[in-house]
């Protein structure tokens, strides 16, 4: 155990692993950018309409049962699934269907909280700001959203930790990223280099929480201090 | 190419092994979840019945999830091999964090009123736990059991890529034969029925719960 | 109440797993023969025709297929989780620490010899060979006058080359491409093995040079052009069931009678036309391999 620990740091410390393509700096950029950019898409895609469907109350069960339809899907699945499609529309390997496998996993919790959220804040809040004269949009941005952010950004958060756990996947499918240490040592038997990308990931995958926490703090009691200082002024 | 996608053939033509991999799936499945159970539940009331050890429960199964379920079963192989004990192991170890959130909310729940009218009617501790708490409890801990078994049913297409897999197996097969129609079917059929096994067992863990607890409607997870 | 819901529920429970553990019949009395392969196509097919003959006789069999490289599958087979599956002669030969030639007898006795202390038979080599191919298409062919692997030194520093994962590891692959042809790529793409996204990833011009393997159907379908191997890097690589000699004792001589049979049928030929099959026209493997079977 100790010796293969030491083997562990052995491969960390060795300069070769630095540079050039499958480098540890290059791989972790990949890693990086689609956890980025699938997590950013994902929550333009999922936040914007679950936020509108949630103020009318509209569709509910429905849609929430259709988007957690989503969560069922196995990302191995998916991702093997879109290769055929992204080589037909020009799009190639790699990084296309990964993307969109990663799609599939980021929307479904998103979606869901947004709409859940927006859907289940405080009736009063809501009749508080008709009462002072806010018009529809003004109060979903005014007061729903920044009520139901808690919720909402969490789950961008769990949907950015697990995007990071996942996209190891597209090693299969030709990508490269974190997931090129644990599929190619496994290929060679390479236990040292499985788990220093296992450790990379997690590694990746603690600091996304730790940013997105932040993040968390940074936005949310902004939102909920001034909505909630607001409405109380207005309603004494 | 995206034309000639699905071929009908090729899926008359593979009914029983179809329905075997289905088969196989269900089984690598319950088999995860029904252990995952049972060393969460262990886990569970260990730190109910000691606090402190929440947090680091919490955070070793919270680990445990964060590494690639690719990763863990490659680490696994070596020591266990290309086995259902690999396999198993792994998808066990992404069982524990949802399954004990879910049964320590699930107890922590029932309220207090009621535990002190049981205890003042002369329950003791275990009385307590297995005829007041733990039913009181159960819509919330199946709510654990769906999302556990629903991931689960995800993580076992992994194992296809040690020698296991269940519907995975079609899954890579597929991956090899992209660009023909048996190949895409596969990945369809793999994939589809992947979908339909986990929202089959997630009615019937809703049908157990209400079979179970007649009283207490369908919960969401914590 | 509660107490007799759940046993009830448990015991359909045990039921249902009970139903799913049901296992293949075969006539023969015996342990079920699990059959594996690497992850390729042909490797696959292969392993499906060995399993298919094998059903026929009516032996018990059990798939699992696409399990991965060498370092993956070679353990399994020789602590009992496969039985049975295709080898390479000249490769595996290799990774046992033995010297390949282009001399597919002496091979073949030399890995005969090499696996047997770790319980392993190779039986009869097949005439079929399947060496590692490097590729590129037409178009790179013609604007350099590429015709022998050799010719691609002239290129050094300028191309990206793409094969399977484990490539940068083997003497037949990037080592000895390296070593004995003195080749220098700007990159290596790990990608498959041989497979659908290695020939994706040439046709695109993502990878100038592919490793795809030279009783592929593709290679003639989409036009590309094999280098020559001028420096005889690549041994004999004939194809032989690599079985577990408990197995073989468990059932004697029929069953390599059934092997055989099916060694002796498969030349080069039959392997690129039943690699064009599947690969180029989309057959369905499993269909492929009973068709070829029946016309043994």
């Amino acid at each position: 155990m100790i010796e293969f620990l030491g083997e562990v740091v052995a491969w960390f410390l060795d300069p070769a692993h630095w540079t050039g393509a499958n480098g540890i700096p290059n791989r972790v950029w990949e890693h990086v950018q689609i956890t980025v950019a699938a997590t950013s898409v994902a929550a333009l895609l999922a936040i914007l309409p679950a936020i509108v469907l949630g103020h009318r109350k509209q569709g509910g069960t429905l849609v929430v049962g259709a988007v957690n339809l989503f969560r069922a899907v196995p990302s191995f699945g998916i991702v093997v699934l879109a290769l055929p499609i992204t080589i037909g529309l020009g799009l190639g390997i790699g990084f296309w269907p990964t993307f969109l496998a990663l799609l599939f996993l980021a929307i479904p919790p998103m979606f869901i909280n947004s709409y859940t959220g927006v859907a289940g804040v405080d009736p009063d809040l809501i009749e508080a700001a008709r009462g002072v004269g806010m018009t529809d949009a003004q109060c979903l941005l005014g007061v729903e959203v920044p009520a139901a952010s808690p919720i909402i950004i969490a789950a961008v958060r769990v949907a950015a930790v697990q995007v990071v756990a996942t996209a190891t996947l597209g090693a299969i499918v030709g990508w490269g990223g974190l997931g090129r240490y644990i599929i190619d040592g496994f290929a060679i038997q390479d236990d040292v280099m499985v788990f220093a990308g296992a450790l990379l990931v997690a590694g990746l995958a603690l600091v996304t929480e730790g940013l997105m926490s932040a993040v968390e703090r940074w936005l949310v009691p902004k939102g909920l201090q001034t909505a909630g200082n607001e409405v109380a002024r207005i309603a004494v | 190419m995206i034309l000639a996608f699905f071929s009908w053939e090729w899926v008359f033509d593979h009914l029983d092994d179809i329905w075997d991999r289905t088969m196989e799936h269900l089984l690598l499945t319950v088999i995860a979840v029904f252990f995952g159970f049972l060393i969460s539940f262990g886990l569970s009331i260990t730190v109910l019945r000691n606090r402190r050890l929440f947090a680091p429960i919490t955070a070793f199964t919270g680990v445990l999830y964060t590494i690639p379920s690719l990763a863990l079963f490659a680490l696994l192989v070596p020591i266990t091999g290309l086995s259902v004990l690999t396999a198993e192991i792994g998808l066990i170890s992404y069982t524990l964090l949802i399954l004990v959130r879910n049964t320590v909310a699930g107890i922590d729940g029932v309220p207090m009123p009621v535990l002190e009218a049981a205890a003042g009617m002369g329950y003791t501790r275990r009385q307590l736990l297995w005829r007041v708490q733990l039913p009181l409890a159960l819509p919330v801990i199946i709510a654990g059991v769906r999302i556990a078994a629903v991931t689960t049913i995800g993580l076992v297409t992994v194992t296809a890529l040690i020698g296991q897999g269940g519907l995975g197996f079609f899954i890579l097969r597929g991956l090899s034969l992209l660009f023909s129609p048996v190949g895409t079917t596969q990945i369809v059929v793999g994939v589809v029925l992947s979908v339909v096994l986990a929202l089959v067992v997630d009615l019937a863990l809703v049908g157990t719960q209400r079979a179970l607890t007649p009283w207490a409607k369908a919960k969401e997870a914590v | 109440m509660l107490r007799n819901r759940a046993i009830v529920i448990l015991a359909v429970a045990v039921a249902l797993v009970a139903a799913a553990c049901s296992s293949d019949d075969g006539t023969i009395e015996g342990p079920t023969i699990k059959v594996g392969s690497a992850n390729f196509s042909e490797s696959a097919l292969v392993a499906e025709i060995y399993a298919q003959a094998l059903e026929t006789e009516g032996y018990s069999v059990d798939r699992k297929l696409n399990i991965g490289s060498r370092e993956i599958y070679k353990p399994a087979l020789e602590s009992g989780e496969l039985d049975l599956i295709p080898e390479y002669i000249g490769t595996m030969l290799t990774n046992l620490g033995g010297v390949a030639t282009s001399d597919s007898t002496s091979t073949h006795a030399a890995l005969q010899a090499a696996w047997e202390p770790m319980g392993i038979s190779v039986l009869d080599f097949a005439p079929a060979q399947d060496k590692n191919g490097i590729v590129v298409t037409k178009a790179t062919a013609n604007e350099f006058g590429l015709i022998t692997t050799s010719d691609l030194a002239a290129l050094n520093g300028t191309l990206v080359f793409g094969g399977p994962p484990e490539c940068p590891s083997r003497e037949f692959c990037l080592i000895g491409l390296t070593d004995l042809y003195g080749l220098d790529f700007t990159e290596f793409k790990p990608l498959d093995v041989g497979g659908p996204i290695t020939v994706a990833a040439l046709e695109s011009g993502e990878i100038h040079v592919a490793l795809l393997f030279t009783s592929s159907g593709v290679i003639l379908a989409k036009d590309f052009v094999l280098l020559d191997d001028d420096l005889g890097l690549q041994p004999a690589e004939n194809l032989a069931p690599a079985v577990r000699t408990e197995i073989l004792d468990a059932y004697g001589d029929r069953f390599e009678d059934v092997l055989r049979a099916v060694s002796v049928a498969l030349t080069t030929e039959e392997l690129i036309a039943l690699n064009k099959a599947v690969e180029v026209d989309g057959e369905d493997p499993d269909k492929v391999a009973a068709t070829w079977l029946e016309g043994l």
